[in-house]
């Protein structure tokens, strides 16, 4: 197993605040990799610096042996990190199809002259990025809606369309932000399911923050425990739960 | 029809002139970018134009191309909007809403003051005679003319392509388009020199339009007018600008007594879009639509 | 440029800044309680000066519908500035009313209320230009009554002269700055003031009517704008209703130096962008009015927080 993502003594920090302090841990290839932590404890922080959506502090961090730290976050999702948002940043003016396609942004290369004139490269381009797209929404079960407005989904839906976009992208990596959220046990459920089935399907590793402990759990391969900013434990999901620090962060937290 | 278009052939003219200046001003717009830009531009475009028109340094040239002069102001207005655009825009939309509202407002008066004072725009004077390319006002309907159709095709053909899909990613939500692999300042530098060519162009085919040119040209007063032609059309349809300018601009011709108080109008028009038409007439029109259509479709569809 | 050339530029500059000081602060106070720049504040700027030099000179101006219009009384400048202020205060709550309200209650974009405060200053400063033409205006010299217009002072061989004027709107504005801090540091209202702007929906659950402070705040504002008109009218004389459009698109250059939000701010950057325009080059003089901007433009790029704003965060 190779590592594919890599943090070493990750920081940030706002005003005299550390939000995120000196975190290291590695992702390996094709694990389903947990970050829990009670409220505030800068997972979804953790996930902005490897996006590069929040400048790093102190620290790096790494994607395949190459260094990330500092590069726009267009770029870095073009290398193949995709990402869900904790709170759902879907363009929601535009269609669950448009959401979709945006992604195939990065993996075409129709310049502005293509696009007007209409070239047979670009039409072709676009074809592909176009039947890309309608599979994806198959996949999650949202292509006969694709033309409606991604604002008009269901909380439900739209976490699924927020899971599909990422997809597009054709990311090594994806990062699922809290993605259960607000969703009863069959949906879960049904989540899970479909974490593992595009796991499988498209060879990719995740790494999930998550609330919900049974999912965390059942799901992951291993798991990291953050508090307060700072890693205090990593390891199989049975190694976490009985961990003391990990036990008393909760408790302490309740 | 001679009569018809010589009382009216000016206003017409006008209309689309001011239809073009609005899609300028909507180019950006698609991309989310407030830009009061566009007097700038158009102010630059006249210069140019004026200036190759009546500098004597440009006087073997004159001579040497004839009418092709024209086009070739054209080109250097685009090519000079261009490059002005990436100048500004580069630094400038790195910021966010109002921030680059002000910075635009800035540019604009910052090149308004420069035109009022240097000698080869003339100072506050302007520049006169500048010469014609047609003969009546009517004739310029076949330079601004095509140029709004070009325009238009082109709109719509972006929004259509990768780049337009681009610019509604970064308008709807630029951090999330950004971490969907699109590059945002790459895309909204882009719309905005597409926005600041259009306005270039216009500008120098205006110069020759109106006879003169002067720095009251690109004042903040004129990106009101085309914020409320924006605004009232509707800022999310290529049609919205063009209806809009339309709309404003002929009002006050339309209602003689109301002529003075175009200025008036375009305020209280602001107040009232912003208000209460906040996506403009065009998008008034489609929520419309979806009611009118819902209702047919359950007498059609209700058996 | 010598030293007295250097003293009397810096007299200037203090005071054509302390002006620009009080003319942004209004835009500071709106600014802190909705977060949104009032657009209109340009037009109480041109409401406030019209108006004093209506009461001052006892009629209105020799253009427009009102041409020559006697008034039936005529105050003393001191009385025009504080009627000419409090009327623009109240145009303030008026623009509040139709401008920002209907918004606000709808939870618009405030993008928004920004283009319809810009429809109200326009709608204005349209209506004066109709009421009173554009001409341009000078304030009789003898408004103040029986002060000299100016104090000499010699240093060696050398006259450096300070304007009368230029001390009233000096002291003017540092006795406004003054009474504003202390208002809004030392009283009940000016602390609730304050706690509206730092978290209006906290504030609303401490029991303070939040309607009520953005009133008085826009009242607050449109005095400072009016008064700001009016010394600036009565200093350099009031160049045609659009000047107040000027001086309003200045007023940002000011606020966004000094840092969007900040007090002090808006003091430092009037009186930076004040000092400034009094230290162009005579040859230069014609680009002063570009000073304000390329300062606008400038601070954007390097430091959009400006001067002493906090660095906006924006929350991923």
């Amino acid at each position: 197993m190779s590592v594919l993502l890599e943090a070493h003594g990750l920081s940030r920090s706002f005003g005299g605040l550390m939000a995120v302090n000196a975190v290291s841990f590695a992702v390996e290839e094709g694990e389903v990799f947990g970050l829990i932590g009670p409220n505030g404890a800068g997972k979804t922080t953790l996930f902005n610096l490897m996006t590069g959506l929040t400048p790093v502090s102190g620290g790096s961090f790494c994607f395949r042996g190459m260094p990330l730290t500092g590069l726009p976050p267009h770029r870095i999702a073009g290398l193949g990190i995709g990402r869900t948002f904790q709170n759902i940043r879907l363009f929601r003016g535009l269609s669950a199809l448009e959401n979709v396609k945006i992604s195939r942004h990065s993996r075409t290369v129709t310049g502005l002259l293509g696009g007007i004139f209409g070239s047979k490269r670009s039409r072709q381009e676009e074809k592909g990025v176009e039947e890309k797209a309608w599979e994806i929404l198959r996949l999650v079960g949202l292509a006969d809606r694709g033309m409606e407005l991604a604002a008009n989904f269901s909380y439900g839906e739209q976490r699924r369309l927020e899971i599909a976009r990422a997809l597009a992208l054709d990311p090594a990596v994806l990062l699922l932000d809290e993605p259960a959220a607000g969703m009863n046990a069959a949906e879960k459920h049904n989540l899970t399911a479909f974490i593992r089935e595009v796991r499988e399907l498209y060879k990719l590793t995740v790494v999930l923050i998550e609330h919900h402990v049974p999912l965390v759990m059942g799901l992951c391969d291993r798991i990291a425990v953050l508090n307060f900013g700072e890693l205090i434990a990593v390891g199989s999901p049975e190694e976490v739960q009985k961990n003391p620090a990990v036990i008393e962060a909760y408790l302490g937290a309740e | 029809m001679e009569d018809f278009l010589q009382n009216y052939g000016f206003l017409l003219v006008t209309l689309v002139q001011q239809s073009l200046l609005a899609m300028s001003m909507y180019f950006p717009l698609t991309a989310g970018q407030l830009s009061l830009a566009s007097p700038g531009f158009y102010s630059l475009g006249g210069y140019i134009a004026a200036v190759m028109a009546t500098a004597d340094y440009f006087a073997p040239w004159r001579d040497a191309l004839g009418w092709m002069m024209f086009p070739l102001e054209w080109l250097i207005a685009a090519l000079a909007s261009a490059l002005l655009a990436l100048l500004v825009g580069i630094p400038a939309l790195r910021l966010r809403g109002i921030y680059l509202a002000l910075a635009t407002i800035a540019f604009v008066e910052i090149l308004r003051v420069l035109c009022l004072n240097l000698e080869i725009t003339g100072g506050a004077i302007g520049i006169f005679g500048v010469p014609q390319l047609f003969e009546s006002r009517w004739g310029y309907i076949w330079t601004f003319g095509p140029l709004l159709v070009i325009t238009l095709i082109f709109s719509s053909r972006l929004e259509r392509s990768r780049v337009g899909r681009a610019f509604k990613a970064i308008r709807e939500d630029e951090l999330a388009a950004g971490a969907m692999g699109v590059n945002p300042t790459y895309y909204k530098v882009l719309a905005f020199v597409i926005g600041a060519v259009l306005a270039g162009i216009v500008g120098s085919m205006s110069a020759p339009f109106l006879n003169t040119w002067n720095a009251r040209q690109g004042t903040f007063d004129a990106s009101i007018s085309y914020l409320a032609y924006v605004l009232i059309g509707g800022g999310r349809s290529l049609w919205g600008p063009m209806l809009g300018a339309v709309l404003l601009a002929s009002l006050p011709e339309l209602l003689r007594p109301l002529k003075d108080a175009r200025l008036i109008i375009n305020g209280v028009v602001l107040v009232i879009a912003s208000i209460y038409l906040p996506q403009g007439i065009v998008g008034a029109l489609r929520r419309l639509k979806l009611v009118t259509l819902d209702r047919f479709a359950v007498l059609w569809g209700g058996q | 440029m010598d030293a007295v050339q250097f003293l009397q530029n810096f007299l200037n500059g203090i005071s054509i800044g302390s002006v620009y000081a009080i003319f942004a602060l209004g835009y500071t106070l709106v600014f802190s309680i909705l977060g949104i720049i009032n657009f209109a504040h340009g037009a109480v700027f041109t409401l406030g000066a019209y108006l004093t030099y209506s009461m001052a000179v006892g009629q209105f101006g020799i253009g427009g519908l009102l041409a020559g219009l006697q008034l039936p009384f005529q105050f003393s400048f001191t009385l025009s500035l504080l009627i000419g202020a409090i009327i623009s205060g109240l145009a303030g709550v008026l623009v509040e009313r139709i401008a920002f309200r209907p918004l606000r209650s709808r939870g618009a974009d405030p993008l928004l209320a920004l283009v319809s405060s810009l429809g109200v200053a326009l709608v204005t400063v349209n209506i004066i230009q109709y009421l009173v033409g554009s001409e341009n205006y000078s304030f009789p010299s003898d408004v103040y009554g029986d002060i000299k217009p100016a104090f000499m002072f010699h240093i060696g061989s050398r006259i450096v002269a300070i304007r009368t004027v230029q001390i009233i709107i000096f002291a003017v504005s540092m006795l406004v700055l003054a009474l504003l801090g202390y208002f809004i540091n030392f009283t009940r209202i000016g602390k609730a003031l304050r706690a509206v702007a730092e978290n209006a929906s906290t504030a609303s659950l401490l029991g303070i009517n939040v309607d009520r402070f953005i009133l008085y705040t826009f009242f607050l504002s449109g005095f400072l704008g009016g008064m700001a008109g009016s010394l600036v009218g009565t200093s350099f004389g009031i160049a045609g209703p659009y000047f107040g459009v000027t001086y309003g698109l200045k007023g940002l250059a000011v606020i966004v130096m000094g840092g969007l939000g900040s007090v002090p701010g808006a003091v430092l950057g009037g009186l930076v962008i004040g000092l400034a325009e009094a230290f162009v080059p005579a040859d230069y003089s014609a680009y002063k009015e570009a000073v304000a901007f390329a300062f606008l433009f400038a601070v954007l790029l390097v430091r959009p927080q400006g001067l002493l704003g906090r660095s906006q965060l924006q929350k991923v």
